[in-house]
């Protein structure tokens, strides 16, 4: 399943795809410069964050990275899964390799600033 | 201005992923870390390290104007023989880590970290006061590719190398595919291997061929990214993360690499000395992870609740699957292998254990 027309991208590498719950993950681009993914953190279930904090952590063998939310919302549903194999995030980091689904508790206005795939691509390459 | 390597046009057209590196632009990786480690640990790897100093030292004083500047004692230094060194300042503190080369008669080769070789030459330059010494940075001349791994013995004999038994930690000169050059057997990775100082208008023509040559042995690029990982599973100290000016050789645990009955005076003797006899405050241990998390430099170290030292480097090891550290900690007897101390890492605390150094054993004996 090919995302990249539905997605929106913040510029800290994030995407969401809108729904009854919204999916939000990492972008391809932002893996293939981590590269080896070796440990990720997620919240839990019932968690609540507003648009800009930190609500997940990413280790490449690289280094070290905070995820931000792309708007504010409720953690629904976690990826579980991915905590046991990260490394399956340089793989897919659409289909199987989103983070977190989260209800959006603020603004529709929130997702004014987001990029499209398209722009978003342009602003980072 | 970011300087280039030769080499850099090779690296852009194979992929790789390049970055900043002490003022140079270097690949971190072309295709994946853990993939290259595992490479140069199981094959052999091909490493472009051209943007380390290269500094040769001669004149009627060079011997006794080296013996001034490193604890190792270089008098007793044979011909084609290298030494890692420390180069202390007067406290004792450290300025760099080089490997000496004795290459003649008051003749050496100094290898300095590419971030330091400013530093260096000031230094070396202010200590040669009154002494009959040429000191001759020719870091803009050479390049040095690296081939490390269990094969890389196959690999150089295969393209040519001439010396049927070169010993570890020796130079000869030596000539491969025609190319007249030294070969150390050295490296920074735990691994058997070579380095090989080459005249830059060769050495496209040298990385083109050890990769062609090397196919058969399973040879691939290894980046800066990998060759961290590599060094630190051999707990091989980096400067910058593990070693600087506030850091003795004693502290570092380097204490092996220095003689105990060198006559001759240095820089920072008497307190490296007295550090050797007396104890020090702080000292270096490895770490190992009692869960997922990466201990990464600078991350504090906590033991019985309080803060005792902390990270100075940090990742994942892909030849154990753990996850490994070196940190600096109080010198205290309770801080010894098997004791577990934490780690904070994003404001909570997980265990680690203090583990023996090196991380991985040496397998691939030189043969």
């Amino acid at each position: 399943m090919d995302f990249s027309e539905d997605i929106l991208c913040t510029k800290s590498h994030e995407y969401i795809l809108k729904g009854d719950l919204c999916t939000v993950g990492l972008t391809d681009y932002a893996i293939d410069q981590l590269g080896d993914i070796v440990f990720l953190e997620l919240p839990e279930v019932g968690d609540e964050f507003a648009k800009g904090d930190v609500f997940a952590n990413i280790e490449s063998v690289k280094a070290a990275s905070e995820i931000y939310m792309p708007v504010s919302g409720k953690i629904a549903e976690v990826n579980t899964a991915l905590i046991e194999s990260p490394e399956a995030l340089n793989e897919d980091t659409y289909e199987n390799g989103w983070l977190v689904k989260i209800e959006p508790t603020g603004d529709e206005d929130e997702f004014a600033d987001l990029l499209t795939y398209t722009e978003y691509k342009e602003e980072v390459e | 201005m970011v300087k280039e390597t030769y080499l850099h046009d090779k690296h852009v057209a194979l992929g790789a992923k390049m970055v900043d590196f002490a003022g140079w632009h270097m690949p971190v990786q072309y295709s994946s870390i853990i993939e290259e480690h595992k490479t140069v640990r199981e094959n052999v790897g091909l490493f472009d390290v051209s943007h380390m100093g290269e500094v040769f030292v001669s004149g009627k004083d060079a011997t006794a104007f080296l013996n001034k500047v490193v604890p190792q004692d270089i008098e007793k230094l044979a011909y084609e023989k290298a030494v890692y060194c420390q180069l202390p300042n007067k406290n004792g503190g450290l300025i760099d880590d080089l490997i000496i080369y004795k290459l003649g008669i008051e003749y050496y080769l100094v290898i300095c970290n590419a971030s330091r070789i400013d530093e260096d030459l000031n230094w070396l330059v202010r200590n040669k006061r009154g002494m009959n010494v040429k000191i001759d940075n020719q870091s803009h001349n050479y390049s040095l590719l690296a081939i490390q791994g269990p094969r890389a013995i196959d690999l150089v004999r295969k393209m040519g190398y001439n010396i049927p038994s070169q010993q570890s930690f020796t130079i000869k000169p030596a000539i491969i595919e025609g190319i007249k050059l030294l070969a150390s057997r050295t490296g920074y990775t735990g691994e058997d291997g070579f380095e090989l100082l080459v005249e830059n208008e060769y050495s496209e023509f040298l990385w083109d061929k050890i990769l062609e040559e090397g196919k058969e042995f399973g040879i691939k690029p290894i980046g800066l990214g990998a060759r961290d990982t590599l060094r630190l599973e051999a707990a091989l100290h980096l400067y910058g993360n593990d070693l600087d000016e506030n850091t003795t050789p004693v502290e570092a645990g380097l204490s092996w690499s220095i003689p105990k009955d060198k006559t001759a005076d240095y820089n920072g003797k008497e307190i490296i000395m007295s550090q050797i006899a007396n104890g020090v405050s702080k000292k270096l241990v490895g770490l190992a992870m009692l869960d997922k998390n990466i201990a990464r430099h600078g991350y504090d170290v906590y033991f019985n609740g309080e803060k005792a030292g902390h990270i100075t480097s940090g990742c994942v090891s892909p030849s154990t699957g753990k996850n490994i550290a070196l940190a600096y900690v109080k010198n205290i007897k309770e801080i010894c292998t098997d004791a577990v101390v934490q780690v904070m890492i994003r404001e909570k605390l997980h265990d680690a254990r203090v583990v023996k150094r090196p991380f991985v054993q040496k397998r691939n004996r030189v043969k």
